[in-house]
């Protein structure tokens, strides 16, 4: 039983022109994933917090806490 | 007094207007805007024709299966005939076993390809001699 013969030429171009493709393909889905998946969303995250952000309330806080030298809390 | 003359670059603009789409052409071929592009036969004669040299050396042999190696193909069977004729010249056993296991790493996951060629290239291995390198044992690790 003799073996036919198998193709033995271009077998790597062929390759590559097949997976290349997928591999930008992917590349850009990852990509645009990480953008709308964790980027956007930290953003916003970000953008949420400081909307409602009072700065000074937060700051007579800390003071509250002791945790500033230029300032004591009220009392001291 | 002359006037210069101003001419665009003539091979400038040739060489943008005339460019193959290369993907389709066989191994080996560069992207030539002038120039045919060699066969597979063509490409075949010229290797066989190299390891043929009566008076071949170690380097030439080295060299020429290095270039071999290094292109998008398997080595038909003719040409690696002629190799490994070469090597029997130069009473190399070790390049014509290296040979052999260098042809079944190129075929990489083309599992059909090696044991083709060992088929074709039967009658030279019984009559050079040559054992391949799963009858020495040597293609597992």
């Amino acid at each position: 039983m003799s073996l036919p013969k198998p193709v033995m030429r271009g077998l790597l171009g062929k390759r590559l022109r097949f997976h290349a493709p997928i591999a930008v393909v992917l590349s850009i889905v990852a990509a645009v994933a990480f953008k709308y998946g964790v980027t956007e969303p930290r953003k916003q995250a970000y953008a949420d917090f400081y909307k409602q952000y009072d700065a000074v309330k937060e700051f007579n806080a800390m003071r509250e806490a002791g945790v500033f030298e230029s300032v004591r809390p009220t009392g001291e | 007094m002359f006037r210069a003359v101003f001419r665009l670059s003539a091979t400038g603009a040739r060489s943008l207007a005339r460019s193959r789409a290369c993907y389709s052409a066989p191994l080996a071929s560069r992207c030539y805007s002038h120039g045919r592009v060699e066969t597979d036969e063509e490409f075949d004669s010229r290797w066989v024709t190299y390891f043929s040299k009566p008076d071949i050396d170690a380097w030439e042999l080295r060299k020429g299966m290095n270039t071999l190696i290094g292109y998008d193909l398997v080595p038909e069977a003719k040409i690696l005939d002629s190799a490994l004729r070469a090597c029997r010249r130069l009473n190399d056993m070790a390049s014509a076993v290296r040979i052999l296991e260098a042809v079944k790493d190129k075929a990489g996951p083309h599992k059909d390809i090696y044991p083709y060629l060992l088929q074709e290239l039967q009658p030279t291995l019984s009559e050079l001699g040559i054992s391949t390198p799963e009858e020495l044992g040597i293609d597992k690790l």
